[in-house]
């Protein structure tokens, strides 16, 4: 349902949202930028490149139509529209991103990018002012409507100007205009040697929280790549809600809520359908006639039809929705539950995130939160009714407290609000046969435990890109930019297995001793493996298998009797006389270790 | 459950008694005779959703006639039997609906049971049936002569028949042996007090019967139990026979066990698509789709499906990439496979980082034990631990790999891993919200105390006297209610066409809702939550289009505002007009036709015609865009022709309206009668206005 529905969104949000997002990425060219960290660490320049690469690779795969600039002050050569501010290098006009736009960046990456800049661009005196107003022009320049705009500064020295309270008032000057028409500014600090002090000048250029309550600016300049990967990710993903609901408490006590998806399966795009001769996209046109006369069928002409019981069954078209409509959207809250009754595998769609709309109604936020502190002080969640839209049929859903977390450098990490699991129904489940088998003994068990602490690893759920998707945009990219050969993608979730093997050693083989018996090969067929028992012929008697005592005890030690069939195990309760209270395996093994186990 | 879902056929005997007696009841009451036949609907119903081929016959008993086989010299008179033995069907539904009344006669239950037992076994011969069943539906108030009694049950015995019936009367506590603790109420009715003497004796021989072993006391239901029938009322849960998917198990190269896995939780979806059909034959053949490709240009000119091939977007790049080359270059991989990654704490995979729709149970392979103790070991290794498998899964070569984990999963009678998909990188969206731990919304004691009442009166699962844990209400007990109103729905439309639908079924309606107990305890601190928190609803700004502002209100009343818009409209023609425009163009016919008009290069009339062309053309495209954008033709037609000659040609006015009345009920009956199109200026409601205030401008406009 939520594919559904997020597939409705992207399909309209055209008509709902009015106009482009925009993000333009004001990059500091001094010469500070381009100074090495210690131990080859990349350069900020760099560093920003590699920022700015993977924003516009993410644009490319996520969201095409937004814009995206790339600008740098603190040049030596000039380059801008009119040509009007020195200093000022536009890169990348503000356009949607394309594969052209990626190897430019890839240009500038690395020693010979830096080469690159420096001859290109160069190093020069700073205006910030002058830059801002480049970038305001930028804006107004655009003739689509843009419903988010944003500007990112990276840098590393808080005092661009060294002093010059001329051209800090300039600049500042300049972002209250910029702000003034709704672009919304960010510093991307970077590391400096003695500290970034945003005090001394950023502080009021930047955009303020967007709210009271907004985590205010980063305080720390970042250091590592992934700290500014993440900052900038955060930033860059403008958040939609799905749906905006009532959450219904009781009659008359509804909560506005909104339900974000964040978590949604990546597919690979869908084809567009080009005509042959120019590679222009075509249109579609789908027209439903009848087959006799050929005329157009108004909807009035159509009706819908099951057969079942080979009985035909029509309805109109309005009451095939009908049918589906229960309740008007919303969440209904049933009641609440202690934690453990959410069972793990009560799972039939991703989940999805639920947080107050303050703006629909005054108060929501409030409740919100009162709820979601006790949700989660007692250990509960709420059992909801859940009609997504519009002639929908009602699911229900856990809302599972969570709350905020953030990390050192005060970065949100989860944010606060309910994750929405759905639920299943009676249909969803299967039922299934399971084989009964005997259960391991603590010596296999503890074998199985040093197996796996040998390959213990930290699992983070951003670690493992799509292969196929990934695929997928390197055999574009190379197409779109005539390479010879897409780019090699590493398969993340592929399992290192001489890794593997040499991390775990002999450990394999002595787990393998205590579960398997000799001879066994777990890879062969049991298909095959029966034949073979078969082709020696049912009527030749299978030769008389016996162990001897110590072996028995050996086993019996380790627990390891079940290793043994069923046949060699009668006979070895036959052996010692021991009286079984049935012939099933662990009946037997059960009355060997009774004897022999003391 | 007599009728539990197997996948060898069955045979059932429905034995209905509709002797006079069926119909007595208290005041008030419902009479057994509406029960039974309720119950015996249901499960047909049931039966015919299911499409099972399961075959079913129905005996009436108590008829005024009498037509059965054994027929003969005063012996088994009033017993008909309605229905041989064959696969329920609509027919049989209507049939019941329609042709069972209660009648006059009164029949021997015993002599009815025998021609069931008769029917079964010589319709039965030559089929592969391996479940034979006797649902019997009597009152038991008649005379039966327990002479026989013995013959039939060896008879009974021999054919392996079982027997189910169905009482409109519960029996009393200690005879039933295993009353429900819950039934308890004694002023019941129907409750095993004052039964007629031939209901004495009629339970004497059913008790007789019973011991026999053909009957288990759980397979009483009496009829007036609501519930009997809200069982009954639950369609057929969907049953799909579990597939294996044998695999190994990885780790490493060296260390492998042989796995089986089996759906155990997936979503659930209806089989069946609605088809579309002519409203008048109502017949599918005459009705055909067809999709046509044309090109962005002004002209549409189509383009042949030889002449198409595909690409693909990258940012703003179009990149031609051809299927063959596609498959060639995509991702390829080994294709079955379930390898381990590695291991990890159970707490970093968080639950609602869930991804897909399926859970997937792992078992060892069948037959053999040696893998069942291999995988016995992991389970528990990572039961002990705390721990997951993350893997790698793919379920085929064709399908695309994911990475998931394996939970250990240890139950009372057997053991599993549990296998959930995780999110890929490209999966997740990192939204920020802002923090709620803020002054201005930070909640008060008080109001902090009041959600704690709330939910202490909402809780669901508590402790009875007993100490025992009681859920007042679990979702995966319920049935999808989509499915059970989609054929509550069909089923109705079959039985009565030419009827309005039904309204959801009352039990249907509760499952859905809170519990009774906690809507009752809820209710003070609920109001106490009011008091609390104080929510507003902020008003919205902005509020949806009417069909009025859409259309421009006729003439007059918005004329006013409208001059400044025009004013607006013309500076911004003088600037386009500079471009040279020479017919009316598609990309915006309305500004061109103004254009057109102004340069009084064309005739009116000729404009015109090319207005209403293009309009025509845009509404083919039933899209809301390319109809917003014909109502800026038209709002361009009326207020230019108005201009030129103060009356609008009449013919083309007529036209254009007409256009957009068929389109209007296109488009929102047609593409987008799903769902709502949010953010969309008209909704469904505002498409009726539309399509109202189309109506009455065509009569006015006729009227002028």
């Amino acid at each position: 349902m939520i594919t559904l529905i997020m597939d409705f969104s992207i399909k309209h949000s055209s008509y709902r949202i009015t106009g482009r997002d925009s993000l333009v990425f004001l990059v500091d060219a001094s010469k500070e930028m381009f100074i090495k960290g210690e131990d080859g660490q990349p350069s900020n320049f760099d560093m920003t490149m590699q920022v700015v690469r993977s924003v516009y690779m993410s644009k490319i795969i996520s969201s095409h139509r937004d814009l995206v600039a790339l600008v740098f002050y603190g040049t030596e050569q000039s380059k801008n529209p009119r040509n009007s501010f020195k200093h000022v290098y536009v890169y990348h006009d503000l356009d949607e991103p394309g594969a052209k736009r990626v190897q430019d960046i890839d240009s500038l990456r690395g020693e010979k990018g830096a080469q690159l800049a420096a001859e290109t661009m160069g190093s020069g005196e700073t205006s910030l002012g002058d830059a801002l107003w480049c970038c305001a022009n930028l804006y107004s320049d655009i003739k689509l409507r843009l419903s988010h705009k944003r500007l990112m500064i990276f840098t590393c020295r808080d005092e661009p100007h060294g002093g010059d309270s001329v051209k800090d008032r300039q600049a500042r000057t300049k972002a209250g205009d910029l702000k003034e028409t709704g672009v919304v500014i960010d510093l991307m600090h970077l590391m400096k040697p003695g500290g970034f002090n945003v005090s001394l000048f950023f502080c009021d250029v930047i955009s303020p929280p967007e709210d009271e309550s907004e985590l205010g600016l980063q305080e720390e300049p970042c250091e590592k790549l992934d700290d500014l990967q993440k900052r900038v990710r955060a930033k860059e993903q403008k958040k939609r809600a799905m749906a905006r609901l009532n959450l219904c408490l009781g009659e008359g006590l509804n909560v506005a809520v909104g339900i974000y998806a964040t978590a949604v399966t990546a597919r690979k795009p869908s084809a567009i359908k080009l005509y042959r001769e120019t590679n222009e996209p075509v249109r579609s046109k789908t027209r439903t006639f009848h087959t006799q006369t050929g005329s157009l069928l108004l909807p009035s002409e159509i009706k819908k039809a099951q057969v079942y019981g080979k009985k035909q069954i029509v309805m109109e078209r309005d009451e095939v929705d009908a049918i589906k409509k229960f309740d008007d959207p919303g969440l209904l809250l049933i009641g609440f539950k202690p934690m453990e009754k959410l069972k793990l595998h009560h799972h039939i769609q991703p989940a999805v995130f639920l947080y107050p709309e303050e703006d629909q109604v005054k108060g929501s936020a409030c409740l919100f939160s009162a709820l979601l502190k006790k949700c989660s002080e007692r250990n509960v969640f709420a059992l909801c009714r859940c009609i997504a839209r519009r002639n929908y049929p009602p699911r229900f859903a856990a809302l599972v407290p969570q709350h905020e977390e953030v990390d050192e450098g005060n970065a949100q990490i989860t944010p606060p609000g309910f994750n929405v699991i759905y639920l299943p129904y009676a249909d969803d489940f299967r039922t299934l046969d399971p084989p009964h088998y005997p259960a391991a003994s603590q010596v296999q068990v503890d074998k199985m435990k040093e197996i796996i602490s040998k390959l213990r690893f930290k699992y983070r759920s951003d670690a493992f890109e799509n292969p196929v998707i990934q695929q997928h945009y390197r055999n574009l990219e190379a197409l779109a930019l005539d390479m010879m050969a897409p780019e090699d993608i590493e398969d993340l979730i592929m399992p290192k297995v001489e890794q593997i093997d040499s991390r775990l050693g002999p450990l394999v083989d002595e787990f393998k001793d205590l579960v398997y018996p000799e001879n066994y090969n777990p890879e062969s067929k049991p298909a095959a493996k029966r034949k073979t028992a078969d082709s020696g012929g049912g009527a030749e008697k299978k030769p008389k298998v016996e162990v001897t005592e110590d072996e028995l005890k050996v086993h019996v030690q380790n627990g390891t009797l079940a290793k043994l069939t069923v046949p060699v195990l009668k006979e070895a309760c036959k052996q010692f006389g021991v009286r079984t209270a049935g012939t099933k395996k662990q009946e037997l093994i059960d009355a060997l270790v009774a004897r022999l186990g003391s | 459950y007599l009728w539990s879902d197997q996948s060898l056929l069955s045979a059932l005997v429905l034995c209905m008694d509709v002797g006079f007696s069926m119909s007595n009841s208290a005041p008030g009451e419902e009479p057994p005779f509406e029960l039974a036949k309720k119950v015996i609907q249901k499960f047909v119903q049931r039966q015919v959703f299911a499409e099972t081929k399961d075959e079913l016959a129905l005996v009436l008993f108590g008829t005024d006639a009498t037509n059965n086989p054994l027929d003969q010299d005063d012996q088994y008179q009033n017993i008909t039997v309605h229905r041989h033995l064959m696969i329920p069907d609509f027919e049989l539904l209507v049939e019941i609906e329609n042709q069972i009344h209660p009648e006059n006669q009164q029949a021997d239950w015993l002599d009815a049971l025998v021609v069931c037992m008769d029917l079964l076994q010589t319709e039965t011969q030559g089929k592969k049936c391996n479940r034979l069943n006797i649902v019997l539906l009597t009152d038991l108030n008649t005379q039966a002569s327990p002479d026989n009694l013995d013959v039939i049950i060896e008879n009974l015995k021999q054919a392996g028949i079982t027997l189910q019936f169905f009482l409109p009367f519960r029996l009393e506590e200690d005879e039933e042996g295993e009353g429900d603790a819950d039934r308890r109420d004694s002023g019941h009715p129907g409750t095993g007090k004052g039964l007629s003497r031939e209901q004495k004796s009629g339970l004497e021989m059913v008790r007789h019967v019973m011991l026999e072993g053909f009957l288990s006391l759980s397979t009483y239901v009496s009829v007036s139990e609501s519930d009997a029938i809200e069982q009954l009322c639950m369609f057929k849960r969907i049953e799909r026979r579990p597939m294996a998917w044998p695999c190994q198990l990885t780790i490493g190269s060296a260390l492998s066990i042989r796995i089986v896995g089996y759906k155990a939780v997936t979503e659930e979806k209806l089989k069946k698509m609605w088809i579309t059909v002519d409203a008048q034959t109502t017949k599918r053949d005459d009705v055909k789709r067809e999709t046509v490709y044309c090109l962005d240009d002004d002209n549409e000119t189509e383009v042949q499906k030889d002449d198409i091939i595909q690409g693909f977007r990258y940012g703003s790049d179009i990149v031609p990439f051809s299927k063959v080359d596609q498959d060639q270059m995509k991702y390829k991989h080994d294709g079955k496979c379930f390898a381990v990654l590695g291991f990890a704490k159970q707490s970093m995979v968080q639950r609602h980082q869930f991804m897909g729709n399926q859970v997937v149970k792992m078992f060892a392979a069948k037959d053999d034990e040696h893998a069942g103790v291999a995988l016995s070991a992991l389970i528990r290794a990572l039961d002990e631990l705390q721990m997951v498998a993350i893997v790698r899964y793919a379920y085929d070569r064709r399908s695309n790999p994911q990475v998931g984990a394996a939970f250990p999963c240890i139950k009372q009678d057997y053991e599993c891993l549990m296998y959930v998909q995780l999110p890929f990188m490209e999966d997740l969206r990192h939204f920020t919200f802002p923090s709620l731990e803020n002054k201005k919304l930070t909640p008060s004691d008080a109001q902090l105390s009041a959600v704690d009442s709330l939910i202490d009166s909402m809780m669901l699962v508590n402790k009875d006297e007993n100490g025992e844990q009681k859920d007042l209400f679990k979702p995966h007990n319920i049935p999808n209610p989509a499915f059970q109103r989609h054929f509550q729905c069909l089923h109705h439309r079959a039985v009565s066409p030419g009827t309005p639908l039904p309204a959801m079924e009352p039990w249907l309606q509760a499952t859905l809702d809170r519990p009774e107990v906690i809507r009752e305890r809820c209710r003070a601190p609920l109001e106490e939550m009011k008091r609390k928190f104080p929510l507003t609803e902020v008003e919205k700004k902005k509020k949806l289009k009417t069909s009025a502002q859409i259309f421009g209100k006729d003439a007059e009343e918005s004329d006013a505002k409208n001059e400044k818009d025009e004013a607006e409209e013309d500076y911004n023609l003088a600037d386009i007009a500079e471009g040279s425009v020479t017919s009316v163009g598609s990309v915006d016919p309305a500004r061109d036709f103004r254009t057109l008009i102004k340069q009084k290069s064309l005739p009116f009339r000729e404009v015109c015609q090319q207005l209403t062309h293009r309009i025509e053309q845009l509404l083919s495209n039933k899209d809301t865009l390319y109809y917003m954008k014909s109502i800026t033709c038209i709002q361009a037609f009326r207020e230019q022709s108005v201009k030129v000659n103060k009356h609008p040609p009449f013919g083309e006015y007529m036209m254009m309206w007409w256009f957009l009345l068929r389109h209007a009920v296109w488009l929102f009956y047609g593409d987008y009668d799903k769902d709502e199109v949010e953010g969309s200026t008209i909704s469904k409601t505002e498409a009726n206005q539309v399509y109202r205030s189309v109506y009455v401008s065509l009569i006015n406009s006729k009227r002028s």
